[in-house]
């Protein structure tokens, strides 16, 4: 037996030491303004549906129609500035902080673990007097800076298991172990989800993937078989295949969604018109805001708004795929998957495609941290995109 | 070591984003598609279940009319306006609830007040409000959101006349639905088409701000006009109910009439029957036998007994018409000239069909006899003869085209079908239904029949409703008689009325006549061969009588039956011919047909009133109405105890007279007051306050002071109250002293 040895050294962001937060003007490089357009655009159509969406439910639970719609403000004026700061920020100070930025986001999330549990069992949020935000935003976000900075600094070690698995398993193991911890189902998936994500962007082997695919069908089965699991996932399974079982209880989420969906037709029944919000929808002005835009909007505008989301996913990758830097073109990758998979997960589960997993539309859902780090990961790719050989305009 | 991305990294960037652009999106495509476009419609459905609340606004239902426009059956409908004082949100809610509704409902705004600060959730602030009213509470409540207001809707059915017409008219079941009779042959006219409120509810069930109610305004029904005729319809049931009490009739008796030339119902009555108010209640008498079943029996008692009740026995029950039918006997042997007005038969009071001998009710025959005669004797042994010369080919053409093989189609629910030799008729078939038996026919397919026989040979499709009318008295519909086919020649028609003529006027039916009135009769004593003693005998009949008035020109056919009359003779000559006797003595002055008397007639009314005590009051009746009289009945008792004037008392044709049936009933006789020396003025004052009744003799009007010299019956007798007191006048004879 020969005992698996790893050259620490080799994962300290050398490299990057001596990078600076500005680089030297004559170095910087132009962002794509398609990149922003797309996603100002998206950003203002979800603030005008999540007001649409919002200003029933906040009527009733609030008082004030306007209570989701001006937070929300807020934060996207706050997050708009905090992009185009990002944008004009030398992405690859974030390689010179990853170790830092992880060994932070484990604290934070050890934090909520430990002090922040409700009387649910949720220890989701951190708060700071008025202020609180989710630690797993942050630690999505540390897991595609980390796994990034790994990929580029032992790219020619990548196929072996020492450097292409160990690692990258480790922390993120770490990381959704303590997310699950705090029951936070869906964050966990999306966390395993970016992490695996990356691994396969670095270059990890492909019978990784494989015997993966193989220990998640495992995972399927245990679940399938263990009481306690099927509990809690059993019944949303249920749900998933037959909202109708249900209909007042499990499934209720899911058949006033596909109701909300459904009765939009072509063209909508026009905008701020739609009345499933009217407390039929549980939340619609979070995971559930994109039925609204359905029902409101029509076919025709849900359609838009896919495109408009698959073309700002499109333009990412692109930007990742030009970039003249190995970490660049990784965290671009990251952020841009990162954007993709909630957007595809979130519309899966209010189509009733996969069962419900209180996964948020990025842009459209309600949500300070999310809004602010979606925003963020966007100047990040901007940021990425002046290191990438595009045509920008 | 190169700094810019290897190709693997390239390439599966490239990958993830084929994978999430491409396939991702593209089945997100997919799935809005199938639930935005395929399936839209059933999510619109759904939608709309899910939101609009609909609010049912409940229909006036249509009345039923008489043809006369008198309301047999009517709705009201009322509102109870209540609050839920636990619901009200706030005090601004309050405040309007209590502004608003006092606004509409004229009520005291302290007295809204103080029911709305109570803490519960039923307060009612105001009952039985209109319609108008109650959509303006409810139009309030909605358009500002009000979900502490209730309105409880309460409507009910009066039929004003209660048993009346019952089992024609029929019923509405707690919902309001027609379940029998009239009320539910036209329940699709009379329902009316109720109205909704549609109106846009969030989870909670409260309106949505910012969306407008739909209203669908309710339709009220239409109503119906019939052709029953009160007045004939009173004197209907006001006789049938007493002959069923009289002979303690046990299956019930039922009762047509038919106008002959249209076939519209004038009258149509079944007795026992109920009030159509509280159709559920049975009888003491019955309630009291439920009561002794087991327990676990008496429910289904009591359905059956309610049934039996609803039923109407004029076109449910099919019967054996007996003698009645030989009216359609006669008709078809005219008609297809088998026999004549000419021919002779004679009856040995029985007659040889096969090997079967057949009796006559008459044991020892009636010798020889004409057509007529046979008819008026009720000879079996004669139609016996008449059938078999007919042949079964005649018999079942006329039969069939008399409409008696099938439904008349009377716009009733439950009418029942005929029971007939469909094929194979044999002569012994044919000779028992020459005269009626062995055969079943609705009493509505008899009159029906009959009536064709006697109008001049034109078959009328019976029919209680003439028209349907709005809600704003304009006619909606209007239905004109049906002529199904014509079945005889006028000729054969014009010799059947007359043979029945000389039924009433010197045959069995006597008992029905009417003085001054020409009518046309058959009696009927049915065997009831279904429901025969163990030894084969017959213990139960239908007695009947059929009468087509007036004769020569008929106007209306009636048909009398009771069934099960526990008489010792339960003849139709002795039991229902009297009864409609009575009842046309009543039906034709009211249908403004005059009395033209013959000799004879006056003849027996020979002034002097005969005794009918202790005869059943139809009988009684019967009696004095060949005497010209008119008769009151005081009591509810089937025997006459008392008559006023008394018997032999003299009294002129025209006049009246009061029969008790019922001892405590009987006014005390008074004394007559002495009025000698009397002024008029004075002597009408103690005759008229003594409760009898004067005629003055001799008062001149010109002079001024007469007095009372004489007085019949004399002072100091006893009669009954009411007896006419004659009273002679003279001029006071000493009058001319004071003057001189």
């Amino acid at each position: 037996m020969k005992a698996i040895t790893i050259d620490l050294e080799s994962f300290i962001p050398v490299s990057a030491a001596k990078e600076r937060i500005f680089e030297p003007k004559h170095r910087r490089g132009k962002i794509d303004v398609t990149f922003l357009v797309l996603v100002l655009i998206l950003l203002t159509f979800g603030l005008v549906m999540l007001f649409s969406a919002s200003y029933a439910f906040a009527f009733y639970n609030e008082g004030n129609s306007f209570y989701y719609i001006e937070r929300q403000l807020f934060f996207a004026v706050a997050g708009v500035a905090a992009m185009l700061f990002v944008s004009q920020v030398n992405y690859k100070i974030l390689q010179k902080y990853s170790l830092l930025l992880f060994a932070g986001s484990v604290a934070l999330l050890l934090i909520a673990d430990i002090f922040m549990r409700d009387q649910y069992g949720f220890a989701r949020w951190i708060y700071i007097g008025s202020f609180s935000f989710q630690p797993s935003e942050i630690a999505k976000f540390a897991i595609i800076v980390l796994f990034a900075h790994f990929a580029a600094t032992n790219a020619d070690k990548m196929q072996t298991f020492k450097y292409g698995v160990l690692p990258f398993g480790i922390c993120l193991g770490t990381v959704a172990l303590l997310v699950i911890l705090s029951r936070h189902l869906s964050g966990t998936i999306i966390i395993l989800a970016l992490g695996i994500a990356m691994m396969w962007f670095g270059g990890t082997k492909m019978r990784y993937f494989a015997m993966l695919v193989g220990a998640g069908a495992a995972a399927v089965v245990i679940v399938l078989v263990v009481p306690a699991f099927m509990e809690y996932a059993g019944d949303r399974v249920t749900t998933w295949l037959d909202p109708y079982s249900d209909p007042l209880g499990e499934g209720f989420q899911t058949i006033q969604s596909l109701i909300a969906i459904g009765s939009g037709g072509l063209w909508g029944t026009g905008l701020g018109n739609s009345r499933q919000k009217y407390l039929y929808i549980p939340e619609p002005q979070n995971d559930f805001i994109f039925p609204v835009v359905c029902e409101e909007l029509g076919f025709i505008g849900a359609s838009l708004i896919l495109i408009l989301f698959a073309l700002l996913i499109f333009r990412g990758y692109f930007i990742a795929m030009h970039c003249s830097d190995k970490f660049g073109a990784l965290l671009a990758a990251g952020c841009i998957t990162h954007i993709g998979l909630q957007v595809v997960l979130n519309i899966a589960v209010v189509t009733g495609t996969i069962p419900n997993t209180g996964i948020s539309l990025p842009l459209f859902s309600y949500g300070g941290t999310a809004l602010l780090m979606t925003l963020g990961e966007m100047g990040v790719v901007l940021s990425v995109s002046k290191k990438s050989a595009i045509k920008k305009n | 070591m190169s700094k810019s991305p290897s190709a693997v990294i390239k390439t599966r960037i490239l990958l993830a984003c084929i994978a999430v652009c491409f396939v991702g999106f593209s089945i997100l495509f997919a799935r809005l598609f199938q639930l935005m476009i395929l399936d839209s419609e059933e999510y619109q459905r759904q939608a709309a279940e899910n939101q609009l609340k609909v609010t049912t606004i409940a229909a006036n239902r249509g009345s039923i009319y008489d043809r006369n426009g008198n309301k047999l059956a009517m709705s009201t409908t009322a509102w109870t306006v209540c609050v839920s004082p636990k619901e009200i949100k706030n005090e601004n809610e309050k405040a309007l609830i209590i502004s608003g509704l006092s606004e509409i409902l004229g009520t005291n705004q302290d007295y809204i007040r103080e029911k709305c600060e109570r803490n519960n959730y039923y307060q009612v602030i105001k009952t039985r409000i209109g319609k108008d009213l109650a959509e303006e509470v409810t139009a309030f409540a909605s358009n500002n959101g009000i979900k502490a207001i209730y309105l409880q809707e309460d409507v009910s059915r009066k039929y004003p006349y209660e048993n009346f017409a019952s089992t024609v008219i029929g019923f509405v079941n707690d919902e309001n639905i027609g379940a029998y009779g009239l009320e539910s042959f036209y329940n699709g006219i009379l329902s009316g088409t109720a109205g909704k409120l549609v109106s846009a509810k969030d989870s909670w069930g409260q309106d949505m701000p910012f969306e407008h109610d739909e209203l669908y305004s309710s339709e009220d029904g239409n109503s119906i006009q019939t052709t029953l005729d009160e007045g004939i319809q009173y004197f209907v049931e006001k006789h049938l109910e007493l002959a069923v009490k009289e002979h303690s009739v046990r299956e019930r008796g039922a009762c047509i009439v038919m106008d002959v030339n249209t076939g519209a119902i004038l009258a149509m009555a079944t007795k026992g029957d109920f009030d159509p108010n509280a159709h559920t209640v049975l009888p003491e008498s019955v309630k009291e036998e439920i009561l002794k079943l087991p327990e676990d029996e008496q429910g289904e008692a009591t359905l059956q007994a309610q049934y039996a009740m609803w039923r109407n026995k004029t076109i449910s029950d099919p019967y054996e018409p007996g003698s009645v039918f030989k009216i359609i006997t006669l008709a078809a042997a005219l008609d297809s000239n088998t026999s004549t007005l000419g021919d002779h038969f004679t009856c040995i009071g029985y007659a040889n069909v096969a090997d079967r001998k057949i009796s006559c009710w008459q044991n020892r025959g009636h010798g020889d006899q004409t057509l007529a005669d046979a008819v008026q004797n009720s000879c079996n042994p004669a139609f016996i003869e008449i059938g078999l010369r007919m042949g079964v080919e005649n018999f079942e053409n006329y039969f069939e085209a008399f409409g008696l093989t099938e439904k008349t189609g009377i716009d009733l629910p439950g009418e029942a079908t005929s029971i007939y030799y469909s094929d194979g008729m044999t002569e012994i078939n044919l000779a028992s239904s020459s005269f009626g038996q062995t055969f079943k026919v609705t009493p509505i397919q008899l009159v029906t029949a009959v009536s064709a026989a006697v109008n001049g040979g034109n078959l009328y499709k019976p029919y209680v409703v003439s028209k349907v009318i709005s809600e704003d008295g304009s006619i909606v519909e209007e239905y004109e008689p049906t002529l199904v086919r014509q079945v005889i020649s006028e000729e054969t028609s014009k010799t059947v009325r007359e043979i029945l003529e000389t039924v009433v006027s010197d045959g069995s039916g006597r008992t029905a006549a009417v003085p001054g009135y020409k009518i046309g009769g058959k009696t009927g004593t049915s065997e009831k061969l279904d429901k025969v003693s163990e030894e084969g005998e017959v213990e139960n009949y239908v007695s009947s009588f059929l009468a087509v008035a007036p004769a020569y020109d008929p106007q209306i056919v009636v048909l009398l039956l009771l069934d099960e009359a526990q008489m010792e003779n339960p003849y139709g000559s002795v039991v229902a011919a009297p009864v409609v006797g009575a009842m046309l003595a009543d039906i034709l002055p009211y249908m403004g047909i005059e009395p033209n008397y013959t000799e004879a007639e006056l003849e027996a009314m020979t002034g002097k009133v005969k005794d009918v005590t202790g005869q059943l009051v139809h009988d009684a009746m019967t009696t004095l109405r060949i005497q010209g009289y008119s008769v009151t009945v005081v009591g509810e008792g089937t025997t006459v105890v008392a008559q006023s004037p008394e018997a032999k008392s003299l009294l002129d044709a025209g006049g009246t007279i009061t029969l008790y049936t019922d001892e405590s009933l009987i006014p005390k006789e008074i004394e007559v007051p002495n009025v000698e020396g009397m002024s008029v003025t004075e002597v009408n004052n103690a005759i008229i306050g003594a409760g009898l009744r004067l005629k003055l003799i001799g008062v001149s009007e010109s002079a001024t002071d007469q007095v009372a010299y004489s007085q019949t019956p004399a002072a100091g007798e006893k009669v009954m109250p009411g007896t006419i007191i004659e009273v002679s006048f003279t001029i006071n004879t000493e009058e001319p002293e004071e003057n001189g």
